[in-house]
């Protein structure tokens, strides 16, 4: 795809210190926020209490229940985002504690803000706007979890809207470069699932539901139109802010043009029911790179179990094709969950199961129960930091 | 810092380096001998003491090894080492091989050793990773090398404190795998990956296991076999009533099915969390083939149908945990004489 | 030996004799089909499976169930 034109822009506004003031406001990379202001909750009659406050770097707390992680950002024009960099907002529920017995199957879910974990989501390295909510009585799940998504969202877009006719500390251009026929085409296979309500992933706002892989913008992608709402094994599974602040798509652009190109994103489902499925889809997604003409496509994995399959047989599918695969994977145990004899690359995300050191923190919020004070427990536990799209640094090593 | 006053250190060795002898002593039975001896001392110049020495003759272990051990594990025992330093063994093969099983059984038995040899020494494969073995050159000229890397691990998990990866570190994969941070995200990783096996350098970060159990012999006479049915599908009677977990299952339960033809929807359900349960709830025999194998059975396509079958739920169980299940069920076919499986998995 | 709809990774995992199931959420049946044929289906799966297991297998071996 040719254009002398980019698609988004992305205006980062970087923050370093978060303080609490009468007015929002953002200057010198400090953000002033007003959280009365911010009036959380109000107008959301499927919540019956939220919440929201700061917490920093550094501090003995350990957040809990840990739903999503969105980053501030507003769209300012067609073509242009401003977005607040070193801040996000947090969501939290106790869903077990409000009733939701279905929500016994969501695993425990932490961003320890200090203490010996701190690095195992790269979350605790961020200032955190946390939202925590509580359902109304009886309140329908999907319900409860849109008015969550809604506010994480509105409040992300409160903070980042100071920043409209300010100088970005950083800008990122999506789109611009035209084709390079000397260098290796390359696309982005993401995975994504969506099984239903506190399992889902959204386009714009819809459930994906069981969806043909396809071609989408890498700046829809990076602006918003591809949220999170699966709250399964947060070690391993996305959240929004990994579509936002895309790893894989902002490499890729920023190689486009010098080592590679960047032939853009196809979006594919994992967590297929059938064999037969899962290979139909394998191959959808990979006659879509041949179509696209790229010669190596690196593949994302959404959480665990037979979705490793999904990702597996995709990578069967495009090298059988003759496009060169990588794939993002994590580790059990165990070992590999699925691989193919053509999985001949591939990166680790790190051992799930690796035993953390434990913590007492001196505060938890979103839940005391299910927070693992003071005990050791799976690295899986902790929000993004096995993340198999590749947004943080965790990989297993032999020892 | 040797063995200080709350650490015990325990140096194991054979005959020719206690200095009991050479080949001629090589049948030399297992000998407890105070302090450092031979490589010992070295390893007191480097920081950590043996507080007692055992020593045994190759071929003594090698022609006796289930009583060589026997005595030596037993003065462990007495001894409770905070560490076990065993070697070097440098290229030999006997003393690599004693190495190697005295290293593994100290290790289970949770005693944290330490060794070193030829990465081709029999000793690594008999360690089975339960000791962190340091890799030598393969005469006695690779001491000076090999000692400050033994002495420096052997005091770090002596007090008990972290030891890092296999390539930091400098010993052997014992075939864990730990995390740590990369310098570059995992994406970084991939396009650099990519870009590498698109010019021809194929290489990877992880790479499947291999610990493989071979086909077992064909059932020779099916009309004599009695077969039985096990699931990880969470098929239980309905509602459950032993609560098998629906995911994470430290158990698996047996149901009797002696009297049973099919599994009606009424009396089983699934409960696995790790798929749609509702075509399965309506009819449990697409989970567990009863009905047509009960038909099979009358039809004498097999001898018998055992009268029980086993169900757990295989969702986020950990492998290890998923093994010890397998060996288990094994067993208890094994008892009731069952000489074939049909197990179902979603 | 194992039935399943994900072969995959049994062979991942050292099964040696794996007949590829009809779905992951019904290994052993169909529910578009009517009654009877979904019984003749599942009697079918089972005597293939009694099959495999009276063979000499290589490691890892697949069968689907048409064979």
């Amino acid at each position: 795809m040719e254009s002398t034109l980019a698609d988004l822009e992305i205006a980062t506004f970087a923050v370093d210190e978060v303080v609490e003031g009468t007015q929002t406001g953002w200057s010198d990379r400090r953000l002033t926020v007003s959280l009365p202001q911010l009036a959380v909750g109000a107008g959301e009659p499927a919540l019956a209490e939220a919440t929201v406050e700061v917490v920093r770097p550094g501090d003995r707390v350990r957040i809990s229940n840990v739903l999503d992680v969105v980053l501030p950002d507003v769209r300012v024009s067609d073509s242009s985002v401003h977005r607040l960099a070193g801040v996000a907002v947090v969501t939290v529920c106790d869903w077990l504690a409000a009733g939701y017995t279905d929500a016994q199957e969501l695993p425990t879910s932490l961003i320890d803000m200090g203490g010996p974990a701190s690095d195992r989501s790269p979350w605790g390295a961020t200032i955190n706007i946390v939202l925590r909510c509580v359902p109304a009585p009886g309140a329908d799940a999907a319900e409860v979890d849109s008015a969550i998504r809604r506010e994480a969202w509105r409040i992300g877009r409160e903070l980042a809207t100071v920043t409209a006719d300010l100088e970005p500390t950083e800008t990122i251009t999506v789109g611009g470069a035209p084709g390079d026929a000397g260098l290796p085409s390359i696309a982005l296979i993401l995975q994504v699932a969506s099984e239903g309500p506190l399992v889902d992933t959204f386009w714009n706002g819809e459930p994906l539901g069981v969806f043909e892989p396809r071609i989408v913008a890498a700046a829809d992608v990076l602006s918003g139109s591809l949220t999170n709402g699966a709250y399964d094994w947060p070690g391993v599974r996305n959240v929004t802010a990994d579509y936002q602040d895309s790893a894989l798509i902002r490499g890729l652009q920023a190689a486009d043009g010098s080592t590679l190109n960047f032939a853009g994103v196809i979006l594919a489902p994992g967590y297929l029911d059938g064999a037969t499925q899962k290979r139909l889809a394998a191959g959808s997604s990979a006659s879509l790179a041949a179509d696209l003409g790229v010669d190596g496509v690196i593949v994302t994995t959404f959480s665990s179990g037979n979705s490793h399959t999904d990702t597996m047989l995709t990578v069967q599918e495009c090298e059988r094709r003759g496009i060169a695969t990588v794939a993002l994977v994590c580790e059990t145990n165990g070992g590999l969950t699925d691989h193919v004899p053509e999985a001949t690359s591939l990166i680790s995300t790190g051992n799930e199961d690796e035993l953390v050191e434990a913590w007492t923190p001196e505060r938890v919020i979103g839940g005391q129960e299910r927070a693992a004070v003071g005990e050791r427990i799976a690295a899986v536990h902790f929000v993004g930091g096995l993340v198999q799209t590749g947004d943080a640094r965790w990989t297993a090593v032999p020892a | 810092m040797d063995g200080g006053a709350r650490m015990t250190v325990v140096h194991y060795l054979n005959q020719f380096f206690a200095g009991l002898g050479a080949e001629e002593a090589a049948d030399q039975e297992p000998v407890r001998l105070d302090g450092p001896q031979g490589p010992g001392r070295g390893l007191a110049a480097a920081g950590i003491a043996p507080d007692v020495t055992l020593a045994c003759g190759d071929d003594y272990f090698g022609e006796h090894e289930a009583d060589a051990m026997a005595t030596l594990l037993g003065w462990l025992d007495e001894l409770h080492p905070d560490v076990l330093i065993c070697g070097p063994s440098f290229g030999s093969g006997r003393y690599g091989y004693a190495c190697g099983v005295l290293a593994r059984e100290a290790g289970r038995a949770g005693v944290p050793v330490v060794a070193a040899m030829t990465p081709d020494s029999p000793g690594v494969l008999a360690a089975e990773g339960a000791a962190y073995i340091v890799p030598t050159g393969s005469n006695v000229a690779a001491m000076r090398e090999a000692l400050p890397v033994v002495a420096s691990l052997a005091q770090r998990l002596a007090a008990g404190e972290p030891v890092g990866d296999a390539e930091s570190e400098g010993y052997l994969p014992r075939g864990l795998r730990v995390n740590v941070l990369s310098e570059r995200t995992g994406a970084e990783r991939a396009i650099g990956l990519l870009l590498a096996k698109l010019a021809g350098d194929v290489r990877t970060e992880v790479e499947p296991r291999g610990d493989r159990v071979p086909p077992p012999a064909p059932v020779a006479d099916l009309a004599a076999t009695k077969v039985a049915l096990v699931t990880e599908a969470g098929c239980v009677p309905q509602g459950n009533p032993d609560r098998l977990p629906t995911r994470h299952s430290n158990v698996w339960l047996r149901y009797p099915i002696a009297d049973v033809d099919s599994l009606d929807p009424d009396a089983y359900e699934s409960v696995h969390a790790g798929f749609d349960t509702t075509s399965a709830n309506a009819d449990p025999n697409r989970l567990v083939p009863l009905d047509a194998a009960r038909a099979l059975e009358h039809a004498r396509a097999f001898g018998a149908l055992h009268d029980v079958f086993y169900t757990t739920s295989g969702v986020d169980t950990p492998v290890a945990t998923a093994a010890r299940h397998g060996q288990e069920i094994a067993a208890d076919l094994r008892a009731a004489k069952v000489g074939a499986v049909i197990l179902t998995g979603t | 030996m194992f039935i399943t709809a994900l072969p995959t990774i049994a062979q991942m995992v050292g099964a040696n004799r794996v007949l590829r199931g009809v779905s992951i959420t019904h290994p052993t049946g169909d529910p578009s089909l009517a009654a009877g044929d979904e019984h003749d289906l599942r009697v079918g799966i089972v005597r293939r499976a009694l099959d495999m297991l009276t063979v000499e297998v290589e490691p890892g071996t697949v069968w689907e169930l048409d064979g």
